[in-house]
């Protein structure tokens, strides 16, 4: 992976500025050069990844290495949007991590349970972010093999 | 409406089968007392059927002349008439008597009575009274009497004057007022008597004196005279109906001759002319108006008629009286209750209700002690008997599906134990006031009465047995024979048994209501403090979001600042750190605390010592970061939520490694005082195991052993020790939902044992499938 190769695109759903604002500057503070681009909800998710309405323009909607989804947005919620992803032959491959406040047994098993790739709960403490989601990065960029992205005519 | 002719039927009584009342077939003598004639005559053509044997003594007529023969022949055509005129009235004794005059003779007529009676036509005649007065004198004579009577105020009084009066209109020696009790023994309450003739005032007469077969007799006919039992019998000739064989049925003929046995009973009473009224209240005879006479004497028809009013008078007298004195006992009880309710919601309590009320309840009820007997509770007021005595007794008297109330007014002739306490509980009423477990009783109780009964002669030997025959005798001697009657007390009267049942109602309403309210209240906090719980859920979830972005945005800014070395910013941001930190650290407790309820699982049996080394294993690195020693005794097997108990041990081992004393190693012990400490809970329930967990710390001042279970109660500042306080107040809520209680023994620099209880598994618990596992 060379310098000069356009970095990844990470698609955000997160209906909050400031855990947008939060999530810029961790990824920031963690070094890590991805292309970080926010939706505000499930509906401008999905959008996003068919390619409908702003981002029906060529280059506005480039297709996303990872998806952060944050499960709880108004309108149509994370949940929602995963089940639709999964069932969808040509998106049920995307890496899919969720975020969360939620710490419940319960909850991280249920999403697990459709589909996505990981479970993250955000942290208050910005260290303790940074140190996340450098891990995270590390995984999914180096560690793991991510499935090959056609790119959408 | 007696018979299908629709002709009117005079003095025929509802038909009666006295031939089953006893051995002694008094009612069918076939003979009269020779004073009077009696003719049975046939239905319709009113032929002589059959008549007494003395006609030709009284009237010198031949029975042949008679008998057999048309009545035409027999009475003049204007007698006749006036036969036929009372067979045609409807009343019973409307048109008697009527004056009959032979054909035959005699110049002045008799007094005729008829009545119907085994398909007879009885009439009987008597000679008239020298004393047979006008209509007139009759009623003057009887209205005043009358009159007399309805001046009395009381029973006793009512009975005397009826007495006087009788006595006034017939003559005789003595008169007695004679009231049967409820076995039907008799009692002399009042008397009117010539000075030379013995007084029976006062004395008891047993049943057999006057037996089962003749009081149904006095039922039905009210009034009986034998001027001179020394009589001899005129037989009825022939004695039986030609037509039916069956011999002709005197029972309500006034001249019947009576039993030789009871002739003999008046005769060893030194009595030779007698006469009897029943006093009837309704169908019922409560009693006699009986005179007596040392001579023979003969009462005219007129004067025997008067009499009949005096009893019925007397009667209604009676009535009225007791009828009186129930309505005015009724209204004391309403009032008596009205004021008991009062009491009983201004003290909210039924048993302080009656305590209170005692005295007016006790006086109500004629007893002298009241019980109310419940499975938990004994209430006593008044004088009763031992508490032990009662639950027997109860046990006894009240069948255990029975909602029946048992009362007795001598109680140890049936339950011999309680001749122990006859002085208190001769008499007993005791009225469930539930069906079902756990069993109330109200318990009314009262105290032997020794009676002292003046027997009209030894009423254990009524009668002899006579030298032939084997005919009973009566008895020779009638001198007062006295008797002290124990464990015996003043029997329970109808309205009294109606006031017992009415305060038992009102009891049970008042037990109802409070548990409805008691349940209503119940509902109401337990719904409150769901509210509460969810609300504190929903805040402290709310709370954590911003909350959350001040910490991430106090992070970046911190981290910003220290950048720039800007020593005094930093601590500034530091300060918004921490407390944000602090903060979230509370709105967990919080939240948690409040999440108890909600996620709580039936209890199930559980080894604890499986518990507490999951605990150790969870608090390992503490444990080792503290260099405790924790040791843990044989630990039984407890009823709890699984998950909340390891919460519990957790919540308890952490304060002991947090408060652990600097100078001291830290060691702490984890141990049921005894191997089981059985504790009951005070409502009665499972058995209870207490566990300790001991520690060697700092302790504490034992003025704050409550308040450490309080929510967010610290006795430290948080820079000493971390946490927010909650710790121990889920312990109690935890253990309190468990049924338990929790509590601590502790002093300054003496280390501190936290103990909480916990529900043993019981019989059935153990039995069934083994809970949560």
């Amino acid at each position: 992976m060379s310098r000069d190769v356009a970095p990844p695109t990470v698609l955000v759903a997160e209906d909050h500025n400031h855990d947008k604002f939060i999530l810029q500057e961790v990824f920031s503070r963690a070094g890590i050069r991805a292309d970080l681009r926010f939706v505000s909800d499930g509906e401008q998710m999905l959008d996003y990844l068919y390619g409908r309405g702003p981002f029906g323009v060529p280059g506005a909607a480039p297709v996303p290495t990872l998806v952060l989804l944050d499960l709880n947005m108004p309108r149509l919620d994370g949940r929602k949007v995963i089940r639709i992803l999964r069932a969808d032959e040509s998106l049920r491959h995307l890496p899919v991590i969720a975020l969360s406040t939620s710490e419940s047994p319960k909850h991280i098993t249920e999403a697990y349970a459709i589909g996505i790739n990981a479970y993250l709960v955000k942290p208050a403490n910005i260290p303790d972010y940074v140190a996340k989601v450098s891990s995270l990065w590390q995984f999914w960029m180096s560690t793991a093999s991510l499935p090959t992205v056609e790119v959408r005519p | 409406m007696h018979d299908g002719s629709g002709r009117g039927e005079p003095t025929v009584p509802p038909a009666v089968d006295l031939s089953s009342c006893d051995h002694e077939p008094i009612h069918v003598p076939g003979a009269i007392q020779p004073h009077g004639l009696l003719f049975a005559l046939a239905e319709g053509d009113l032929h002589t059927v059959s008549v007494s044997a003395n006609l030709p003594d009284l009237v010198g007529i031949g029975l042949d002349a008679v008998v057999d023969r048309p009545i035409e022949a027999t009475f003049d055509e204007v007698s006749q008439g006036r036969l036929r005129a009372v067979l045609r009235q409807t009343e019973g004794t409307a048109g008697n008597p009527i004056v009959v005059q032979f054909r035959a003779g005699g110049d002045h007529g008799l007094d005729g009575i008829v009545h119907r009676y085994g398909g007879l036509v009885l009439l009987e005649l008597e000679p008239r009274g020298e004393e047979s007065e006008g209509a007139h004198a009759f009623f003057r004579r009887t209205s005043g009497a009358i009159r007399r009577l309805q001046a009395a105020r009381t029973l006793t009084d009512a009975c005397a004057a009826a007495a006087r009066e009788v006595r006034n209109i017939t003559g005789f020696d003595r008169v007695k007022i004679y009231r049967f009790a409820s076995d039907f023994s008799g009692e002399v309450i009042a008397e009117s008597r010539d000075e030379g003739i013995e007084s029976f005032m006062g004395l008891h007469f047993p049943p057999s004196d006057i037996p089962a077969q003749a009081r149904a007799l006095y039922t039905h006919n009210p009034i009986r005279m034998i001027p001179d039992i020394d009589y001899r019998p005129a037989p009825m000739v022939p004695d039986r109906h030609p037509a039916t064989g069956l011999p002709i049925d005197l029972s309500f003929a006034v001249l019947r001759s009576v039993s030789p046995i009871h002739l003999e009973y008046m005769r060893n009473m030194g009595i030779r002319g007698t006469m009897s009224v029943s006093i009837l209240r309704g169908d019922r005879l409560w009693g006699l108006i009986a005179c007596h006479n040392r001579l023979p004497r003969h009462v005219g028809h007129d004067a025997r008629q008067a009499c009949e009013m005096v009893a019925q008078v007397l009667a209604w007298q009676i009535g009225v009286m007791e009828e009186e004195a129930v309505a005015r006992h009724s209204l004391k009880g309403k009032a008596i209750q009205r004021r008991l309710l009062g009491d009983i919601e201004q003290l909210r309590d039924h048993r302080a209700g009656l305590i209170g009320n005692s005295e007016a309840l006790l006086d109500l009820m004629g007893a002298s002690g009241l019980c109310l007997y419940g499975r938990d509770a004994v209430t006593t007021i008044g004088r009763s008997p031992p508490v032990a005595a009662i639950e027997r007794l109860v046990d006894w008297a009240i069948r255990a599906d029975g909602a029946e109330l048992f009362q007795t007014d001598r109680l140890q002739t049936l339950f011999p134990e309680a001749a122990d306490y006859a002085d208190v509980a001769s008499g007993v009423l005791a009225v469930p006031l539930s069906r079902s477990p756990p069993r109330r009783v109200m318990l009314w109780f009262r105290p032997e009465v020794a009676q002292t009964v003046r027997w009209g002669g030894n009423p254990e030997k009524p009668v002899e047995l006579g030298p032939n025959g084997g005919r009973l005798q009566p008895r020779k001697s009638f001198a007062a024979w006295t008797e002290e009657s124990r464990g015996r007390a003043v029997p329970w009267q109808p309205h009294e048994i109606v006031a017992a049942v009415e305060l038992r109602d009102l009891v049970i309403d008042v037990i109802l209501r409070k548990a409805e309210e008691l349940e209503s209240v119940n509902t109401q906090l337990a719904r409150s403090n769901e509210e509460l719980e969810s609300f504190a859920y929903v805040a402290s979830h709310d709370l954590k979001e911003p909350l959350r972005h001040i910490e991430a945005f106090a992070g970046l800014l911190g981290e910003t600042i220290r950048e720039t070395g800007d020593a005094r910013l930093g601590a500034m941001v530091g300060g918004i750190e921490s407390s944000s930190r602090r903060l979230r650290n509370l709105i967990n407790d919080l939240a948690e605390f409040s999440r108890l309820g909600r996620h709580a699982q039936p209890l199930a049996p559980a080894p604890l010592d499986d518990l507490v080394q999951e605990v150790m294993a969870d608090l390992r690195q503490r444990i080792e970061e503290s260099r405790a020693t924790v040791r843990c005794d044989a630990l039984p097997t407890v009823m709890c939520d699984r998950n909340q108990m390891r919460q519990v041990l957790q919540n308890l081992l952490s304060n002991a490694l947090k408060y652990r004393h600097a100078a001291r190693a830290c060691d702490i012990r984890i141990y049921a005082p005894r191997p089981v400490d059985r504790e009951h809970r005070d409502s009665g329930g499972d058995p209870l195991v207490r566990i300790c967990v001991a520690d060697n710390g700092i302790g504490f001042d034992p003025k704050y052993a409550e308040q450490v279970f309080e929510p967010f109660q610290r006795l430290h500042g948080p820079d000493e020790y971390e946490g927010s306080g909650i710790g121990l107040a889920i312990c109690r809520k935890i253990i309190q939902r468990h049924g338990g209680t929790v509590g601590v023994e502790t002093a300054p620099d003496q280390g501190a044992t936290f103990w909480f209880t916990v529900p043993l598994p019981t019989g059935s618990d153990r039995t069934g499938p083994a809970g949560a596992e």
